[in-house]
């Protein structure tokens, strides 16, 4: 039996509430501002701070890019100089970020590297937006690394490395160790404005504030964190590096990483519970990385949840500001205590009352397939949630999440047009074309990834995550290239729904019932059911996928097994790389959307598609009513089933669950769905009412923070267009 | 032969309705017409035409391909619904793509409402819940009922029963040894008063009340409380249930929520005021000690 883990909230006295309020504010102001000066922002709130007078005038290669490992350090290290330093008052922590750097500088492969022409067409006519070669980040650093080192560690380390390897061709070194001068000189310049706000500041409280920060930024400059505080530091310097370069925003799980330096500093009196609260709200008022608390040992036999689990928690909730954090959530262990369960309830118990909060990553159906590929499953439980619908084993992995999607609705476009072309009609052949359209989709990532492998490093390399990786620095090779031992590259299928309910309605009206002929079809598709309302309905009101039962589930399956085979079955065409199928599609379903011609599921031309492999909105028919469980059975049941996760999506309206056991409720929820092997839940709990009203007025509600899919955002910061898509979602649940 | 049920919604996530999570299956056709009923189409055994006018795309086939000339566009444009020569083919409602016009109610066998059932089987695990049968009043189909409570036990889910308790004594019978929860209206107390507000008298309904919580079963008592209309009862049923400690007993305050089926029913509903007051009910449970 583990000893009892105290679960109990962190008492704040008011001197750090205030503190951690007035980093609200700033945080509202700041994004205003933003708002102001660049309009809406649909991706990810990182919290980066706006500075319009700050300028760069980077180096170029002949060709007039930035590429190859040592241009890149060199503009990079220059770019950490020169970059607005900048400390908040209300903050125990230095730094910020001030925008990605590809706004500074124009970084690109070289014209010789990148892929043949008949690649870039095949990328046009299927609307391949996102097609994976040259994707930056989307594996997760070991951030441990550079605690034990410091970032003057690492630098020894990159020149230790240097002398072993000798390489012929030193760029790659160059480049790290040119990064790595010029982010030792900005943590020192913190250091140096830290003093100087310091001499300036008469509150005696705020004056130590800024001299400790600038000792601790004095530390860092030469060596590894020595304290919790000094952690915390280190862990906001590195986001906002990793920030620079690409918007990474991935790190191994916080709690067990911070948990070694809160219990030493506790133990030792150098740290009260609610200080530390302080100096987490400062972490992720910094930025807002991605990582994961709680979960399971590699081994599965041991909980990793503890103390500072809840303190982060309460730090994220307190604060109330978007957040990237999730849960991992699993079946509970023998002999652990229940502090998991604690911390879960907690968890649902702030998403309730804030209407946003973390998201849930669920264990066994990562896990177990994970392992499925050939993997240990001791390896799919490291896999840890860092990114807004993806896991990564951290310092181990190069998985390339989220850069790609395969928008299966533009393989069933070409196949409905093939088939007008044929003449012979049947849905079988129908069929037939869509996966043979799908396999051009799918071929064209993968020739995509090859190419990446073969040129990515020695064009835009991992800069940064290279230093928290297990490898690159040893063996002088780019993560992407033969840095890591483990490389497995994801392909994310979208439009599910939309494709499965199109197939449904042909078998059903046209097949079946015979209510609607082919040619009709092909002409209503064409005239995007121009002044033929009555027909589209026909089509849209069948029982679409999610409704028990139904054959558009059916087909759901079927379209799901076989982007599965084309996806795993078989490896890259030239280098035999791994390629993992997963279903995922951000809150990019409008952009995917505008792309795409009318679908026979009555969607008319530039609607969006549909989401992840959920059911559309509004898909419940007839005895069956909508509801969470039957979205999350549908969403469950579709998976791609080898790790990489498809997400539910839940929209509670907060009457439902306003009386006691509504957290219960969801707490069963959460659960059941991690046993029915699904992969990630992200939650909001808004009241329709002020969802609405903010809807029409977003300004009004400068505060109101909502989870647009695995991300968390202001809704005022968003476009209308995506506003829209979170009511939709919200008011056909 | 396989039995057969009518029932006109199968809901997945009910916190409202039993303990823990449920999946909560509603019957068609009950033997009382409570004034403030929420689910007018349970009320007739039949399966019946919803029209919702507002949805219309006016494509007129439900006009064109009626067999009873049921439907018809009146003078002022409005589209008018006799169904006294109906032939109840549903295919006005087959034929609506724009689900202006739904059938509601549905032949469904024990197998197909055991699929739905057992799909959430883990929610119920996590939840403490289980299933729970509704309606309408669900004993009034006590076979089928029967055979889905026997089914659901076996396969380890809760069971509960939610009836207004107008059948025979006998019908409990048949179903006691595989219900573990007993959800029961008490509408009101007189018997006069009973008649007049839901068109029976409870003399049958007290009676196995009595018996059902003399079998030791889980009674769960529940109470619509309808300002102007049953009201006044509610001291009396505080009163009589003194002599039934073990028994809990729930207040349900009235909700407008079922007016729209009414109309869509071409009825009106009978009882048209606003959602009681959170704290008016807040304060008539303290004060009759209900929950
Ligand atoms: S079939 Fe439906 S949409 Fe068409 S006229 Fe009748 S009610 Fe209106
Ligand atoms: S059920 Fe049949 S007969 Fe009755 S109104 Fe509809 S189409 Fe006409
Ligand atoms: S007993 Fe229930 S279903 Fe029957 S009429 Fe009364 S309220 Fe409606």
């Amino acid at each position: 039996m583990t000893h009892a883990i105290n679960t109990e909230k962190v008492n704040v006295s008011d001197r750090y509430m205030q503190l951690i309020h007035n980093l609200h504010d700033d945080k509202v102001k700041i994004n205003d501002e933003k708002l102001k000066i660049r309009g809406s922002i649909d991706i990810d709130d990182h919290g980066f701070i706006c500075f319009p007078d700050f300028h760069f005038e980077p180096e170029y290669a002949e060709d007039g890019l930035v590429h190859g490992p040592k241009l890149i350090g060199k503009n990079f290290g220059r770019f950490m100089r020169e970059m607005p330093k900048y400390i908040n008052r209300n903050s125990a922590l230095a730094t910020c970020w001030v925008g990605v750097i590809q706004e500074f500088m124009k970084i690109g492969v070289a014209k010789e590297d990148r892929p043949s022409k008949e690649w870039h067409d095949t990328v046009e006519k299927y609307h391949i937006l996102q097609p994976g070669f040259a994707g930056m980040n989307h594996l997760c650093p070991d951030v441990n690394i550079g605690l034990e080192l410091g970032w003057k560690g690492l630098l020894d380390k990159v020149r230790k490395y240097r002398e072993i390897n000798q390489p012929e061709n030193t760029d790659f070194y160059d480049g790290e160790e040119l990064l790595l001068l010029g982010i030792i000189d900005w943590v020192e310049a913190h250091a140096k404005l830290a003093e100087e706000l310091a001499e300036k500041e008469t509150d005696p409280f705020h004056k130590q504030n800024y001299l400790r920060i600038a000792g601790m930024n004095h530390n860092l400059a030469t060596q590894p964190p020595q304290d919790f505080r000094e952690a915390c530091q280190f862990i906001a310097q590195f986001q906002s590096v990793d920030r620079t370069y690409f918007a990474g925003g991935a790190t191994n799980p916080l709690d067990r990483m911070l948990k070694p330096y809160f219990e030493k500093d506790i133990a030792q009196g150098k740290l009260t519970e609610e200080e530390a609260v302080w100096y987490l709200a400062s972490l992720f008022f910094n930025d807002t990385h991605y990582s994961q608390i709680g979960g399971v040992s590699p081994a599965g036999d041991r909980e990793m949840t503890s103390r500072i689990s809840f303190v982060i928690l309460d730090a994220m909730h307190l604060l109330g500001i978007p957040n990237n954090m999730g849960i991992r959530v699993h079946a509970p262990l023998e002999n652990q205590g229940d502090s998991p369960e604690a911390l879960l309830r907690r968890a649902v118990e702030y998403t309730i009352e804030d209407g946003f909060g973390v998201c849930y990553s669920l264990e066994k159906g990562i896990t177990e397939g994970y392992a499925k590929n050939g993997y240990p499953i001791e390896l799919g439980r490291m896999r840890t949630k860092c990114g807004c619908n993806w896991v990564a084993i951290p310092g181990h992995e190069y998985p390339l999440q989220d850069v790609t999607r395969v928008n299966m609705a533009m393989a069933l476009h070409y196949a409905l047009e093939d088939l007008k072309a044929e003449k012979e009609y049947s849905i079988d052949r129908l069929w037939e074309l869509f996966q043979h359209h799908l396999s051009i989709m799918v071929n064209c990532i993968k020739e995509g990834y090859d190419k990446h492998y073969e040129v990515i490093g020695r064009n835009v390399p991992e800069i940064v995550l290279n230093l928290f990786m297990y490898g690159p620095i040893e063996r002088g090779l780019n993560c992407a290239n033969g840095g890591v031992d483990v490389l497995n590259l994801n392909m994310d299928g979208i439009a599910l729904a939309t494709v499965a309910d199109s197939f449904a309605a042909i078998q059903q009206r046209i097949v079946e019932e015979k209510k609607m002929t082919w040619e009709r079809l092909f002409e209503l598709l064409d005239t995007d059911f121009k002044d033929a309302e009555n027909e589209r309905l026909m089509l849209h009101n069948i029982k679409r996928f999610g409704s028990p039962g139904s054959i558009a589930e059916d087909w759901a399956l079927k379209i799901r097994d076989e982007y599965v085979h084309q996806v795993h079955d078989t490896p890259t065409p030239k280098h035999h790389l791994m390629t993992i199928p997963g279903m995922f599609s951000h809150g990019d379903v409008y952009m995917y959307g505008k792309k795409t011609p009318a679908t026979p599921n009555g969607r008319h031309n530039g609607d969006p598609i549909s989401h992840s492999s959920e059911p559309d909105p509004g898909f419940a028919r007839g005895i069956d009513t909508f509801s969470p469980a039957l979205k999350a059975n549908a969403v469950a049941k579709t998976q791609a089933g080898y790790g990489n996760s498809a997400p539910l999506h839940l929209d509670i309206d907060t009457g439902l669950i306003e009386n006691e056991g509504g957290v219960d409720a969801l707490v069963a929820l959460i659960h059941a769905h991690e046993q029915m092997d699904g992969t990630l839940i992200n939650m909001n709990c808004v009241s329709k009412e002020k969802l609405l009203k903010a809807h029409e007025d977003p300004s009004a509600y400068p505060d109101l923070v909502v989870r647009v899919t695995g991300y968390s955002a202001f809704f005022a910061s968003l476009s209308k267009e995506y506003r829209q898509q979170i009511v939709d979602r919200f008011l056909s649940a | 032969m396989e039995k057969k049920g009518n029932i006109f919604n199968i809901q997945h996530f009910s916190i409202h309705d039993g303990p823990g999570t449920r999946t909560v299956v509603f019957f068609k056709g009950c033997n009382l017409s409570c004034k403030w009923c929420h689910n007018p189409e349970s009320i007739s055994p039949k399966r019946q035409i919803l029209f919702y006018p507002e949805k219309c795309v006016g494509c007129l086939a439900c006009i064109k391909n009626c067999p009873g000339k049921c439907h018809k566009v009146g003078e002022n444009g409005a589209h008018i619904i006799d169904l006294s020569t109906c032939q109840r083919c549903f295919k006005c409602c087959e034929d609506c793509y724009a689900e202006a016009l739904v059938a509601v109610g549905e032949e469904k066998d024990a197998d197909y409402v055991m699929r739905e059932i057992l799909s959430n089987k883990p929610y119920f695990d996590y939840s403490g819940g289980g299933v729970t049968f509704s309606g309408g009043e669900c004993m009034l189909q006590v076979d089928f009922l029967s055979e889905l409570l026997k089914r659901s036990k076996e396969a380890g889910i809760h069971t509960a029963v939610d009836t207004a308790g107008n059948v025979p004594w006998e019908r409990f019978e048949k179903i006691l040894d595989d219900t573990d929860l007993f959800l029961y209206d008490i509408k009101a107390f007189e018997p006069e008063r009973h008649k007049e507000l839901t068109g029976v008298d409870n003399k049958r309904i007290l009676e196995n009340f009595e018996k059902l919580v003399a079998s030791g079963k889980e009674v769960f008592v529940r109470i619509p409380c309808i300002p102007g209309s049953n009201d006044d009862q509610l001291p009396l049923i505080s009163n009589y249930l003194e002599q039934f400690p073990q028994v809990t007993a729930e207040l349900l305050p009235y909700h407008a929520m079922g007016n729209s089926k009414y109309i869509a029913l071409g009825s009106k509903p009978q009882i048209d005021i606003p959602n009681m007051d959170k704290k008016v009910a807040a304060r008539l449970k303290e004060k009759y000690h209900f929950i």
